[in-house]
């Protein structure tokens, strides 16, 4: 049978459609970076605190006011400020804290360092973890293993990370004291020791991302495990194995990655209680004593820097899903 | 109410969440009668106690009795859930329903403003706000209300679209009912249990969210009792007191499983696919 459509040049359309896409891409990219800066800048004007006032306190005169106003830009349309700020943070500057005068993007740093960690750790648990529990239940699919995962999922979403980290150093730090109870130490310092540090937080944190992800793959891959395909391959004669990973799991991960991408800002909230648990110097610790004090600029650049966090967590989500699948990315 | 949903009452799983829930509002209204003991009493000769005939679930490092202050602090748990839940459900699901109205464009803008929300994590934007507009009870509630508002947004948009798509629709347009006339007698009813399924989850996520907020002092003052600050307050002596986070932390759970399978039971009675809050 010969096809009456006449086939259009592959590379073309191919070109076309992802450069297309690029740009919707990006201009999605940049206007979502536009409205999340302008929220997170506007916050701070839109309290109408004021440095003199933060740091003196009720003994700020006008002059004081006035002067304090002009020293970090504030007496400037808001626009302008605006702009600034989002050009500064742009080569890496983030103003300096009405406090301390120190450097925003240093206090920033130290602090990301130390949820990195333990954000990080928690999101490899989580994959392998979850993912390990989720292949399982979608083979046992109906088995006892299965709704073991699936009851062990029901509870994991019902508690806060904070709590399992209390649960965490309850069990291994004061029944059995195989963990230390809290505290920090650099990579670069004493790397056996960071990792005994950030192992108990990393692990509270994993758990509610763990149970998503095992739950989305269960449901994706038990749907994928009845596809006509799997079933063409099983007649085929391939190996079990073989369908399994490089057929249907292929096929059933995307929405499991998607999940671990929604994941990122919940781990880094998240990661921000469970420091005060474990008493790690991180940016939750930055943002909360900034908002006790009302120091603005330390508390707009905490929340620019998580932003460009999940922005990054999630193209790279979006990447890794696109390589898997190269259809999906309409 | 639309039909659907009256179907989901018939299952135990709802019932037994609906109990829960109105035990848990019951305690929030009348907490402070409730309570056994003044929740803020101090007594430093019985500090850090464990469970007794006086005391059933112990004292605190102050030795303040442990249930009252459990019962008392349901209510700042319970109103500022309600607090975020509504302002999103307000800022959210209202504009979703009524944007079936607008064109490419609106939706263009209102979809990345969104996403521009979605990026930003609840815990620190909610720490944020109150450090910027004061550590009172509703900034950061309301905060959390702002952060739910894309999801209710998206949830109900698509459910409107959906349902604006139907023949029936068509049929009544094509008879001459007015734009608002179709949403409001068509396309409403429908969008409903789509929307108490996200109402329950964000609910669930909400609470998970202000314990933890309360958990770390932000919109609470002192002295008052939250369940988050019980916690807190456990934390520095785990070494005496180990099992004392239990009694809160099942609190915690079970309030939030209540709200999390009433949501998935609405969600296989109606078929709705909302997902699940962030």
């Amino acid at each position: 049978m010969t096809s009456l459509i006449v086939p259009r040049p592959a590379w073309r359309a191919g070109t076309v459609a992802r450069v297309a896409r690029m740009a919707r891409g990006t201009a999605s990219l940049v206007t979502v970076l536009v409205v999340s800066t302008f929220v997170t800048y506007g916050l701070g004007a839109l309290g109408g605190a004021n440095p003199a006032a933060a740091v003196l306190g009720e003994t700020a005169t006008p002059q004081d006011i006035a002067r304090m106003s002009h020293e970090f830009g504030l007496d400037r349309p808001f626009l302008v400020q605006y702009v600034t700020w989002l050009g500064d943070a742009v080569t890496g500057h983030l103003g300096r804290s009405w406090f301390t005068q120190l450097p925003v993007a240093d206090s920033v740093v130290q602090g990301l360092k130390v949820d990195l960690s333990i954000t990080v750790l928690a999101v490899a648990l989580a994959v392998l973890i979850g993912g390990g529990a989720g292949l399982g239940a979608a083979v046992s699919d109906g088995g006892r293993f299965d709704r073991a995962v699936t009851a062990v999922c029901a509870v994991a979403s019902t508690v806060p990370a904070f709590v399992f980290g209390i649960g965490l150093v309850v069990l291994f730090a004061v029944t059995i004291p195989l963990f230390p109870s809290g505290g920090y130490v650099p990579l670069d310092q004493d790397p056996v020791q960071w990792l005994r540090l950030i192992i108990l937080p990393g692990v509270a944190l994993s758990f509610d991302a763990a149970a998503d992800i095992a739950r989305q793959l269960r449901t994706s891959l038990v749907g994928a495990l009845r596809q006509n395909y799997v079933t063409g391959a099983v007649v085929r004669g391939l190996s079990a194995r073989r369908v399994l990973f490089r057929h249907a799991l292929r096929n059933a991960a995307g929405p499991a990655i998607t999940v671990v991408g929604l994941h990122v800002p919940r781990l880094i909230g998240g990661a921000v209680v469970t420091e005060t648990v474990f008493a790690l110097p991180g940016l939750g610790q930055l943002t909360r004593e900034a908002a006790l004090k009302h120091d603005v600029p330390v508390i707009q650049g905490a929340l620019l820097v998580t932003i460009v966090i999940v922005l990054i967590a999630n193209l790279a989500v979006n990447m890794v899903v696109a390589r898997l699948h190269p259809g999906s990315s309409r | 109410m639309s039909v659907s949903l009256r179907g989901a009452w018939r299952l135990p799983s709802v019932r037994l969440s609906l109990a829960v829930l109105a035990v848990v509002v019951a305690l929030a209204v009348f907490g402070d009668w409730l309570s056994p003991l003044d929740p803020v009493a101090q007594n430093p000769a019985e500090r850090l106690r464990g469970p007794s005939g006086g005391h059933l679930l112990g004292t605190d490092y102050l030795g303040r009795d442990v249930l009252s202050r459990l019962i008392s602090g349901t209510g700042a748990s319970v109103l500022g859930t309600l607090e975020a839940v509504g302002a999103g459900l307000v800022l959210g699901a209202v504009p979703g329903l009524v944007s079936v109205f607008f064109g490419r464009v609106y939706e263009w803008v209102a979809m990345r403003v969104a996403d521009a929300l979605l990026t930003l994590p609840f815990i620190i934007f909610a720490i944020a706000v109150a450090g910027v507009l004061g550590n009172g009870p509703h900034q950061a509630m309301l905060a959390i209300g702002v952060l739910l508002a894309p999801v209710f947004f998206r949830v109900t948009r698509a459910s409107a679209i959906e349902f604006t798509r139907a023949q029936y629709v068509e049929a009544a347009e094509l008879l001459g009912a007015s734009r608002t006339r179709v949403v409001r007698t068509h396309v409403l009813g429908k969008v409903l249990p789509t929307i108490a399924v996200t109402t329950a989850g964000a609910a669930a996520a909400s609470l998970l969210v202000v314990s933890s907020l309360s958990f770390l002092g932000i919109g609470v003052a002192p002295p008052a009792p939250t369940w988050g600050g019980v916690l807190a307050s456990d934390l520095g002596f785990l070494h005496q007191q180990p099992l004392a986070p239990l009694a809160p932390a099942l609190l915690i759970m079970i309030t939030v499983g209540a709200l999390n399978a009433l949501a998935d039971a609405v969600r296989d009675t109606t078929g709705v696919r909302a997902d699940a809050v962030v």
